[in-house]
């Protein structure tokens, strides 16, 4: 086996589960001022979404929640570009909600955590 | 005698050369990237907004009817799984993501952004049946009248996960594109689609869309499968970790 196959699968190993497949069915697009505020534990700009997992405390408790985003082509023409969300950082959400009142949503808009918007 | 002949049959040829020249002139020049055109002052279209009822036969409705009952609930899109749109839809708009044109003399290349698709509109000699097969964007063969470019598209797929024009396999579009200039001279390409379909359609579907040319504007790569192949890649390597 050559090391840039071996990188390759160690490189793997830590890229968490991608979202196999997306929809933004289950998401109430209609609410667009809902915001989210948390840690950020994956940031993923990816095409046809972007997923995205934030540590978020709230009255549930302490948990990571799991965002669904806009591809990262309409990112990169909003003004997102590499290296502006990195793990560890606060952000906030613009995040349409579940529509059954579940954990997660869609990240309409991000705030990273320089103030950046896009 | 022989040498006025000549010289009459080069007037002739460089005449026509002349007139090739100015017709090539004539026509316009689609190269560069296309964004979608917004009226001046002009909300964004909301998504999910109702649109017409399509004219469509009971047999074609009961196909399409059935897909709908598949996904609809989960909301799966072919574009959820990293598959391009397929014509019209393609050049209707593909999710609102720009598109470039490539024109040459004998093709024009059109790249829509949202999963690179590509269609090829040939120019010169049409493929001959045999070498044909239906594909989601079809065979597209153009002539330019003026200066106006018109597109025949044929050997679609039928197409029952179209967003906005389900077709069959016996549908074919026809596209006219031509330039125009907004008032502050900025380029405007507008392209008016028939959809002619006997299978699915009780009359023939007309629409338009407009594009807004984006100087400066270059069109980014679109990896939809890339997560796919990693998340296989982990699980291959979960799986040799656990033996």
């Amino acid at each position: 086996m050559t090391k840039s196959l071996l990188a390759l699968l160690y490189a793997a190993a830590l890229t968490p589960p991608a979202l196999a497949h997306h929809s933004a069915a289950r998401f109430d697009l209609t609410i667009r001022d809902h915001t989210v505020t948390g840690i950020v534990k994956e940031f993923h700009p990816a095409n046809p979404h972007t997923k995205i997992v934030l540590e978020i405390a709230d009255d549930k408790g302490k948990r990571d929640v799991e965002f669904e985003g806009h591809s990262l082509n309409n990112y990169y023409r909003a003004g997102w570009r590499e290296g502006m969300v990195k793990l560890g950082d606060k952000i906030t959400l613009y995040a349409a909600p579940t529509k059954d009142g579940t954990d997660g949503g869609y990240a309409l808009e991000v705030v990273a955590a320089d103030g950046t918007r896009f | 005698m022989r040498e006025s002949w000549l010289s009459a049959r080069s007037a002739v040829a460089l005449g026509g050369l002349l007139l090739a020249g100015v017709a090539a002139a004539a026509r316009p020049d689609f190269t560069g990237v296309w964004g979608v055109y917004r009226e001046p002052g002009a909300a964004a279209p909301q998504r999910g907004a109702p649109q017409p009822a399509l004219p469509l036969k009971p047999e074609a409705k009961a196909k399409i009817d059935a897909y709908h009952a598949l996904v609809d609930k989960s909301g799966d899109t072919p574009g959820g799984f990293c598959l391009g749109t397929g014509m019209p839809g393609s050049m209707l708009g593909s999710g609102g993501y720009p598109m470039e044109i490539v024109q040459h003399d004998k093709m024009l290349v059109v790249v829509y952004e949202a999963h690179t698709e590509v269609r090829h509109i040939y120019l010169g000699e049409r493929a001959k049946e045999q070498d044909l097969f239906p594909d989601r964007n079809g065979y597209s063969f153009g002539r330019w009248e003026g200066d106006k470019l018109i597109v025949e598209t044929t050997h679609l797929k039928e197409a029952v996960d179209q967003a906005r024009y389900p077709h069959s396999d016996q549908a074919k579009i026809v596209e006219e594109y031509r330039l125009v200039s907004n008032d502050d001279g900025s380029k405007v390409l507008i392209a008016n689609m028939t959809l002619t379909d006997p299978a699915f359609y009780t009359q023939p579907i007309k629409s338009e869309k407009k594009w807004q040319y984006q100087p400066g504007v270059r069109l980014l790569p679109y990896e939809c499968t890339e997560p796919a192949w990693e998340a296989h890649l982990e699980e291959l390597a979960n799986k040799k970790g656990a033996h």
